[in-house]
């Protein structure tokens, strides 16, 4: 998957319970940064999630993070490790601030240091103020804020999200995505399970796909986002569009409206050439002009599908 | 023009990574342990937490504070040979002890479960073994505490009040290791069991219910298997069922050397080793239940 020295090695990775295999021979390697787990619900990314964690112990194969055997000496690895699960799971009446410090005394933190970092985690995801009230009172997003705080609290290389935009409204979501890119910039690497490929589109720089235990495709994310011949035309206002619109078609392009912006075909430089001279001639502004991607759903069904 | 800014400026710290000392299994399980003691002498928590523990404490020393008044009161008296409560005596099971091992017991266990922490704690450098480790430990010391302190106000009172604080000393010299010892005894069983019933429950009420339940019947089915033995000679082996006194048994043991004349198990040959054996077997079964509970995070 890269050059550099894994996050990650997962080596024919396999994980049965009875009769069900939940991980199915997986064979990867997954560099630093920000990783997405995708998957549709059963796929075996919470599993994945416990083998790492060393709370579940693979049928066959072996995990590897930063280069120790998770087999070895889990303890060490799980130092080193941030997770937050997707349920609930923080105690309720007690309040954001001893929560974190608490945890992360048991993580490993001598008691003050524990505490000056719950609140300096607090504040990064944006507790501050409520850090003294009980969990109780928060709502979802606050509660999912906490948990992503208590993960952050010992300073991790890595963190586990499990779902981390599970129950949140848009501008909830949003805010958790921005802090989740920002943890890269902080030289921790996160590996986010998903159904959500949007979230994993937004914010990562590498996918993984497994379906029904196995892996679909992985790959840097860029690389998976495929060039659809459709370029995407902003000029702003709406009725501007439909004009554009209008007379693309009219010079014998395909050309419709999608959200606002005009989709046109196109199957060449010249053809781009055209796009670009109606608009100018239209005196339209032009905001934006680029290649439409396939989004992370559609390499997704496709590989699920083709395998 | 200049002007000079006034208002309040936001920042933003940022992350800072945190590359101090850092603890592994030990430095964790003894978090856990802390954490636990906080929470169930309510610490960090609201008053209504702190009542239990509290109230449990001053209950329990009520007995050492009116005997010691006793002793001052009567200190001129010349025969003033009597005690109303001796060492061994107050090493015992009082009805507060047992309200407040059913009542923290669960406290400190079923929430952990109930709401979903246990992931959270097995995230980190912490095992099973810890975990239960820490619990049990915690519940402990607490019972120990609250067992030993008012042992203690006994002991330092009777000592002032007496003609001589050293001689007093002197002459009890042996309270001074057979007291911790007999309470470290109790502690440790009733924190056991609290905490191994509690394992099997998720909700505090249904644990503190079971572990009243389970010292009630073994106290009936015990009395009415060794029946009436008022003022006979020889207690019953039958009273070794009582799950809930065993550990007074080993408390004459260690007091006294042989069963007490108010023992049900007076007379009994062998009757302190059988105690022994039994409290063995429960402690065992309450760590095989614990272990049985918690060894699904080492899978």
């Amino acid at each position: 998957m890269s050059t550099v020295a894994p996050l990650l090695r997962l080596d024919g990775l396999t994980k049965c319970y009875g009769a069900v295999t939940a991980l199915d021979g997986l064979t990867i390697d997954i560099p630093p940064g920000r990783v997405g787990v995708v998957g549709a619900n059963g796929a075996g990314k919470t599993t994945l999630f416990r083998i790492v964690l060393g709370l579940a112990r693979p049928t066959a194969g072996s995990v590897e993070v930063h280069g120790a055997s998770v087999a070895v000496d889990p303890i060490a690895v799980r130092s080193r490790l941030g997770y937050m699960p997707e349920h609930e799971c923080l105690p309720l009446d007690q309040t954001a601030a001893d929560v974190v410090a608490t945890l992360g005394e048991i993580g490993g933190l001598p008691a003050r240091a524990a505490r000056q970092r719950a609140s300096d985690v607090l504040d990064l995801v944006g507790l501050d103020e409520a850090r003294f009230r009980p969990i109780s009172g928060f709502s979802t997003g606050m509660r999912q804020r906490a948990k992503l705080a208590q993960a952050l609290v010992g300073d991790p290389q890595l963190v586990l999200l499990d779902e981390p935009t599970a129950g949140l409204d848009p501008a909830g979501r949003d805010e958790m995505l921005t802090l989740v890119a920002r943890l890269g910039t902080f030289g921790i690497s996160v590996l986010m399970s998903t159904h959500l490929l949007d979230d994993v589109q937004q914010v990562c720089d590498h996918v993984l796909m497994i379906d029904g235990g196995r892996l679909v495709v992985a790959g840097p994310t860029d690389s998976l986002l495929e060039r659809t011949g459709v370029v995407t035309v902003d000029v702003g206002d709406p009725h501007d569009a439909e004009h554009l619109r209008a007379e693309l078609t009219r010079r014998g392009m395909t050309a419709e409206i999608v959200d606002d912006v005009v989709e046109v075909a196109v199957n060449g430089d010249e053809a781009l050439d055209r796009v670009r001279d109606t608009v100018a001639e239209l005196g339209l502004p032009l905001y934006r002009l680029g290649s439409r991607l396939t989004s992370l759903d559609e390499v997704f069904l496709r590989q699920a599908t083709s395998r | 023009m200049t002007t000079t800014a006034t208002a309040g400026a936001v920042y933003d710290r940022g992350y800072r990574p945190y590359d101090g000392p850092r603890g592994g299994r030990n430095a964790a399980r003894y978090a856990l342990y802390r954490a636990s003691i906080r929470r169930a002498l309510g610490i960090r928590r609201s008053w209504r937490q702190k009542v239990a523990p509290f109230v449990l404490l001053g209950i329990v020393t009520i007995p050492a504070i009116i005997t010691v008044g006793v002793a001052y009161i009567t200190r001129d008296q010349v025969n003033r040979q009597f005690q109303i409560i001796t060492y061994r005596e107050y090493v015992g099971v009082s009805s507060a002890l047992l309200l407040f091992v059913a009542l923290t017991a669960p406290d400190i266990i079923c929430p952990d479960r109930r709401q979903h922490v246990l992931p959270l704690l097995f995230a980190r450098p912490l095992t099973g073994i810890d975990y239960m480790l820490a619990k049990v430990g915690a519940l402990f010391s607490i019972l120990f505490l609250f067992s030993f302190l008012p042992q203690v106000v006994l002991f330092v009172g009777q000592a002032l009040v007496s003609d001589s604080a050293l001689d007093y000393t002197l002459d009890n010299l042996d309270v001074l290791w057979m007291v911790p010892v007999a309470v470290a005894v109790l502690a440790f069983y009733y924190a056991s069991i609290g905490i191994a019933i509690a394992s099997l429950c998720n909700r505090r009420i249904v644990a503190g219910a079971s572990l009243i339940g389970l010292f009630l019947v073994s106290s009936v089915t015990s009395a009415v298997l060794v029946g009436d033995i008022e003022g006979e000679a020889t207690g019953s082996a039958a009273a070794l069922l009582d799950i809930l006194v065993i550990p007074l048994y080993l408390r004459d043991v260690i007091f006294l050397g042989v069963q007490s004349s108010d023992s049900q198990l007076r007379g009994v040959e062998n009757g302190g080793f059988y105690a022994y054996v039994v409290y063995v077997v429960v402690v065992a079964t309450a760590f095989g239940v614990l272990l049985r509970r918690y060894r699904w995070t080492e899978r």
